[in-house]
C-alpha cells in the first residue's frame, strides 16, 4: 500500500487532568508523529489547573520548539468572564484558534485572526461552509455525526467551487456528543455545580454511564456528554484520504494516547495496522456508525473485534 | 418599566394555532410539514393550505405568525430549506426562525424585508454570538438556550440591539440546543440532521414480567415498575446507572416554569416569552397560553406585588412532563 | 360544556361487553369516511393503510375495532392484533376528542394507555389534533 496524503493532529484533551499530568502529556506529546497539536480548555470554565495564561504560554512554548500548534476555545461560552478568557485566547498574537461557537467565530473575524472551526459549529452544508471561509476560517472539522457520503458530497462540491479549506476529520475517541449548563459530574456526587469540588478530575476518561442492563451507553465528562463507545476511523484512512480530507484527529485519552498515534501514522504510511490491541479510553468498544450513515453507537465492522 | 414581552405560543397544527390565538398569544410560530423544522413528526405541521389559513386567522385577530425552518440544512442540494424561506416569504409570515448561518445568509440576500430570528437551535449563548448574527445577516431576535441564568439573560440584552426571547414553559432540553447529538449517537436521526429527537419510529415498549422496559433503537432506557407513571423515552431522561447508582443521570423527565421569575424577566427587558410544545395537543396550548396570558398580564398590572397564582401553578403542573416543574438554569441551585 | 367525572358501573360494562360490536364499529368507520369525505379529518391514508385499530372503552367494556385502506376506514375482522390500541374510561376518551384534556397529559397521569407501534400511536395523535371542529356542526361541543 502507498502512503496516504492525510495529516494526523492531537485534539484538546477534553477530560480534566491534573496540572502536572496535563504538562507531561504535552511533554511527550512534543515527540510524537504528529502535524498539529490542539490544546486548551475546551469543555468547562471551573476547569482551571491551567490557568488561561498557562495554556497560552504552553502553545507559545511548542510553537517556538516549531509544532504547528492550535489553541481550542472553550465550546459553551456563558458569563462574561467567558468571554474574557475567550478574548485573551483569540488575541494570543501568535498561533491560530480553534473556535467552538458563534461567539469565538465573531471575535477571531473581527480581529482577523485565522481559525478553525472545530466541530461544535454545524457546518453541515457547503453554503455554510463558504460562509465560515469568508469569516475567516482556513480549516473545518465537519460535525461528528455527518456521515461519510454527505462529506464525500460537500468536498467534492468544494473543489467545484474552489474553496481553499482544509478539513480534519474526528478520527479517534470517545465523541463529544452534548454540552449543557448543567454538570453531570457534580450530579452523580450530588454536588452543586458551583461547589463540584472538582470530580472530574477523578475520571480521567470520565465516568462511564450504563444503561440498567450493564451495556456501555455514553460518557459523563462534567457539562459534557460524551460517547461510551471510542469512535475509531482507523479502517477507513483510505477512503478518507481518497475524498478529500487533509488531516485526521486523535482526541487525547487517560493513556496509551502515544500508541494511537503510532499507529495512525503507521497506517497513514501505508502499512496494515492491527486494530484490535490498540488502548481504548477505559476499555471501551469501537464505533464508527456515523461515519457509515448509521446510529453512532454501532460497533465496527465484523473482521474487527469492536470490544475488547 | 418596559413594554409587555410578547407571549409566543406553539402551533403543530390549524387548530392549535386558532386555540393559541383565541387565548391571547400575540404570536404563534409553526413549521412546515418536512425536515426543515426541528418538530418533524408524522402528522404534525402545516401545508400550504393549512400555512395559508393560519396566517390569515392570525392577522385577522393582529396577531403574528413566525415560520420556523430550524433544522440544519444538509449536503450539497440545500434547495429544500430555501424554498422554505421563500415559501414562508410569500405566505407573509412575520419572520422566520432559522439556526443555520447559510441559511440566514440567503434569507438576508434574498428577501431583505423578511424579518430574521434566531433559533434556539443556533445555540448563541452570549451576546458576541447574536452581535455576529446582527450584523452579518440583520438578525433582529435571538432566542436563548435554556441554559442562562437570569442575570447572564439580563448581561445579553444589556450588550445587544437584538431582541431577546426566552423559554417560558415547556419539556426541558437540558442540553444547549443544537449541539445534543445523543439521539443521532443512539439512532442515527437528531435534531440537527432531522428535525427530531428520539424519534418514535425506534421507541419499542415491552412487557418483562410486572415491569416495562422502554427501548429506543433497542438500547433500554428505562424500566418501570406495575405502578410507576412510564414516560416517553426521550434518551436525556432515562434512568441509567454510574458506578452502581441508578438515577435520572441527566435529567428527570421534567417542565421548565418560569412564572415564580416572570417579574425578574419583565424587568431585565425580554422581547419574548416562549412556550414550547409544537407536538403536544391544542387542549396543552389552550391551558398553558391562557395561564401565561393571565399572568404576563398580571405581573405588568402590579409588578411590585406579583405573587404566583396556586391556580396558574396548578394548571401547568397538570400539563407538564412528568408532571414536575422546575427553573431550569434560571436558577443557580439546578446548575 | 364540561365532560363530568364519572366512571360507568360496572354492570353497564357487563351488559355491553355481551353485546355484539359490530354495529358499533360499523357506526365509527362510518363516521370516520364521513369526516375524510368532508376534508374534516386530514388524514394521510397512506400513513394508516393496511395497520390495525383497537379502542377500548374500559369501563364500558366496549372493543372498537377497525383497519384502514388507501382510500378509508374499513371493517375489521378484529383477528388481527392490532398494531395500535387505545384504551381508556369513557370520560376521558370524550375529554380528549373533545380537547378539554391533552392526550399527554392523560397517558403521563396513567388514565390513558397507548400500546403497540409507538409512531403510528403518535400519527393518529397528531391526525386528532389537526381536526378544525370549528368548520363542522360539532364546533360547539368542543371546549373552549
Amino acid at each position: 500500500m502507498s502512503a496516504l496524503n492525510l495529516k494526523l493532529t492531537l485534539g484538546p484533551a477534553l477530560f480534566f487532568w491534573p496540572r502536572e499530568t496535563v504538562y507531561a502529556f504535552y511533554e511527550e506529546a512534543a515527540t510524537w508523529p504528529l502535524d498539529t497539536i490542539y490544546l486548551g480548555e475546551a469543555v468547562c470554565s471551573r476547569r482551571q489547573q491551567l490557568r488561561t495564561a498557562d495554556w497560552i504560554d504552553l502553545a507559545h512554548r511548542l510553537a517556538d520548539a516549531g509544532h504547528d500548534v492550535v489553541l481550542s476555545c472553550q465550546a459553551l461560552t456563558e458569563s462574561e468572564s467567558d468571554l474574557k478568557r475567550l478574548r485573551r485566547v483569540v488575541g494570543n498574537g501568535r498561533v491560530r484558534v480553534e473556535t467552538n461557537d458563534l461567539g469565538a467565530v465573531h471575535l477571531a473575524s473581527s480581529a482577523g485572526v485565522p481559525f478553525v472551526a472545530g466541530c461544535h459549529s454545524n457546518i453541515y452544508n457547503v453554503d455554510t461552509l463558504a460562509l465560515m471561509a469568508s469569516m475567516g476560517a482556513v480549516s473545518w472539522v465537519p460535525p461528528i455525526e455527518m456521515d461519510r457520503d454527505t462529506l464525500a458530497a460537500i468536498l467534492a462540491e468544494c473543489r467545484a467551487r474552489a474553496l481553499p479549506l482544509e478539513t480534519e476529520l474526528f478520527a479517534w475517541g470517545r465523541l463529544p456528543l452534548a454540552l449543557s449548563a448543567r454538570c453531570f459530574t457534580a450530579r452523580h456526587y450530588n454536588l452543586k455545580k458551583d461547589d463540584c469540588q472538582f470530580k472530574c478530575l477523578e475520571h480521567a476518561d470520565g465516568a462511564r454511564l450504563s444503561t440498567r442492563e450493564g451495556k456501555g451507553f455514553l460518557t459523563v465528562n462534567g457539562i459534557q456528554t460524551m460517547s461510551d463507545g471510542c469512535h475509531a476511523l482507523l479502517p477507513h484512512l483510505t477512503d478518507i484520504a481518497a475524498i478529500g480530507v487533509s488531516a485526521v484527529r486523535v482526541s487525547p485519552q487517560a493513556t496509551g494516547t502515544a500508541e494511537v498515534v503510532a499507529a495512525f501514522r503507521r497506517a497513514i504510511a501505508g502499512d496494515v495496522v492491527e486494530m484490535d490491541s490498540l488502548p481504548r479510553p477505559d476499555g471501551a468498544c469501537l464505533v464508527d456508525g456515523y461515519w457509515r450513515g448509521e446510529a453512532g453507537i454501532n460497533p465496527i465492522g465484523e473482521h474487527h473485534h469492536a470490544c475488547a | 418599566m418596559s413594554t409587555l414581552p410578547e407571549l409566543v405560543c406553539p402551533a403543530g397544527s390549524l387548530p392549535a394555532l386558532k386555540t393559541a390565538i383565541d387565548h391571547g398569544a400575540d404570536a404563534v410560530y409553526m413549521g412546515l410539514k418536512n425536515e426543515t423544522n426541528a418538530r418533524n413528526f408524522a402528522g404534525l405541521n402545516f401545508d400550504e393550505k393549512s400555512a395559508a389559513a393560519g396566517i390569515r386567522y392570525a392577522h385577522d385577530k393582529g396577531r403574528k405568525v413566525l415560520m420556523a425552518i430550524n433544522t440544519f440544512a444538509q449536503g450539497v442540494d440545500i434547495s429544500r430549506w430555501q424554498r422554505a424561506v421563500d415559501q414562508a416569504a410569500d405566505l407573509g409570515v412575520d419572520a422566520v426562525i432559522l439556526a443555520d448561518i447559510g441559511l440566514m445568509d440567503y434569507a438576508c440576500r434574498r428577501h431583505p424585508r423578511l424579518r430574521l430570528h434566531m433559533s434556539v437551535q443556533g445555540s448563541a449563548t452570549n451576546y458576541e454570538a447574536v452581535n455576529l448574527a446582527r450584523e452579518r445577516f440583520g438578525v433582529v431576535r435571538a432566542v436563548l438556550p435554556r441554559v442562562l441564568t437570569v442575570d447572564q439573560v439580563r448581561h445579553v440584552i444589556e450588550h445587544t440591539d437584538v431582541e431577546i426571547e426566552v423559554f417560558g414553559f415547556g419539556s426541558l432540553c437540558v442540553m444547549v440546543e443544537g449541539r445534543c447529538l445523543l439521539s443521532s449517537y443512539a439512532t442515527g436521526e437528531s435534531p440537527n440532521t432531522h428535525g427530531v429527537c428520539s424519534p418514535a419510529k425506534f421507541v419499542r415498549w415491552e412487557q418483562e414480567g410486572a415491569a416495562t422496559a422502554s427501548r429506543l433503537n433497542g438500547i433500554l432506557i428505562d424500566r418501570y415498575g406495575a405502578g410507576e407513571a412510564a414516560g416517553y423515552p426521550t434518551l436525556c431522561k432515562g434512568r441509567f446507572d454510574v458506578e452502581g447508582d441508578t438515577y435520572y443521570a441527566l435529567e428527570e423527565p421534567t417542565s421548565l416554569n418560569v412564572l415564580e421569575v416572570l417579574p425578574s424577566l419583565l424587568e431585565i427587558g425580554v422581547a419574548a416569552i416562549k412556550v414550547e410544545g409544537r407536538q403536544r395537543s391544542p387542549a396543552y396550548v389552550a391551558q398553558v397560553t391562557q395561564t401565561l396570558r393571565a399572568a404576563l398580564d398580571e405581573a405588568a398590572r402590579n409588578p411590585q406585588r406579583f405573587s404566583v397564582k396556586p391556580a396558574w401553578q396548578a394548571a401547568l403542573a397538570k400539563v407538564a412532563e412528568g408532571q414536575q416543574q422546575t427553573l431550569g438554569a434560571y436558577s443557580r441551585p439546578w446548575k | 360544556m364540561r365532560v363530568p367525572d364519572l366512571t360507568l358501573p360496572p354492570l353497564f360494562a357487563s351488559v355491553v361487553s355481551r353485546l355484539p360490536a359490530t354495529p358499533p364499529n360499523l357506526a365509527l368507520v362510518t363516521l370516520l369516511n364521513q369526516l375524510l369525505k368532508r376534508g374534516v379529518l386530514p388524514a394521510d391514508m397512506s400513513l394508516l393503510a393496511g395497520r390495525h385499530f383497537a379502542v377500548d372503552v374500559l369501563d364500558a367494556g366496549l372493543r372498537l375495532r377497525f383497519g384502514a385502506d388507501d382510500n378509508g376506514f374499513v371493517l375489521d375482522d378484529g383477528h388481527a392484533e392490532p398494531d395500535l390500541r387505545f384504551a381508556a374510561n369513557a370520560s376521558d376518551l370524550a375529554r380528549m376528542m373533545l380537547r378539554e384534556e391533552d392526550p399527554d397529559t392523560l397517558f403521563f397521569n396513567r388514565k390513558l394507555t397507548i400500546e403497540g407501534d409507538t409512531e403510528l400511536g403518535l400519527i393518529v395523535k397528531n391526525l386528532l389534533d389537526s381536526v378544525d371542529w370549528s368548520e363542522t356542526p360539532l364546533a360547539r361541543f368542543m371546549a373552549a
